[in-house]
């Protein structure tokens, strides 16, 4: 239950999209994920995907931003535990011909039953169905700006 | 910082050892509890500084816009299958 007394939502997959928004400092994107955190809201945070941002941004506030969203109250990084869970990974890859980044959020949200918070709805769209259960996801956009309905 | 300490018993790297120890051996810290607590206190300040960091840049955002797309967003959510 989460501090309201309501069920706890599934947890959100934060993908690569996401975490760069959140690694520019992007406001709109940063306090959603802090809006949502509030509510009780679980995010997870796949590390090649942490990983793939800050290598992509390169900068100290980058990084600061995302150590700061792992740190949320209901935020929890998913790491890379062991062999098991690299062939996993390397299955999911091979499987979606996504890169490393986001085929970590696909084995996470696939393993875990979470849903992907992405502003990029095609590029899951694409993949979805490649696994033995589809991937489901939610789109960050404006509903002007939505394509995935 | 709060002047009561409590009992911690923790392993660490053994090069990590040896260098708390070489720190209270030169005089730099006053004991090997005194490196531990000083580390974790330093990651403590790290993390409320990033944390600090996302809520300053949460502030910035367009309150319209967030509460746009978070309505948006749990419209999706509740389309989906429940898990």
């Amino acid at each position: 239950m989460t501090e309201g007394g309501n069920p706890v939502p599934p947890p959100y997959v934060l993908d690569l999209s996401i975490l760069t928004e959140v690694a520019r400092g992007d406001a709109g994107v940063t306090g959603l994920l802090l809006i949502l955190d509030g509510r009780g809201q679980p995010l997870v945070l796949p590390v090649l995907a942490v990983l793939q941002a800050s290598l992509d941004a390169r900068t100290a506030d980058a990084d600061r931003a995302l150590r700061g969203i792992g740190r949320l109250e209901h935020a929890e990084f998913a790491p890379l535990r062991d062999a098991v869970q690299a062939a996993g990974l390397a299955s999911v890859i091979s499987r979606t011909g996504l890169d490393q980044a986001d085929g970590h959020v696909a084995y996470v949200a696939d393993v875990s039953v979470c849903r992907i918070l992405t502003m990029d709805a095609a590029k899951w769209r694409e993949h979805a169905e490649k696994l033995d259960k589809p991937l489901h996801f939610v789109e960050y956009a404006e509903p002007d700006d939505d394509t995935n309905a | 910082m709060s002047g009561r300490k409590e009992r911690l018993e923790v392993e660490v790297d053994p090069r990590l050892h040896a260098y708390a120890e070489h720190l209270v051996a030169v005089g730099q810290a006053a004991s090997v509890s005194d490196v531990i607590n000083d580390a974790l206190a330093e990651r403590e300040r790290q993390d409320r500084e990033a944390l600090d960091y996302v809520r300053e840049t949460a502030a910035r955002a367009d309150q319209g816009k967030m509460a746009r797309v978070l309505a948006h967003i749990d419209r999706q959510a509740a389309a989906l299958p429940a898990t």
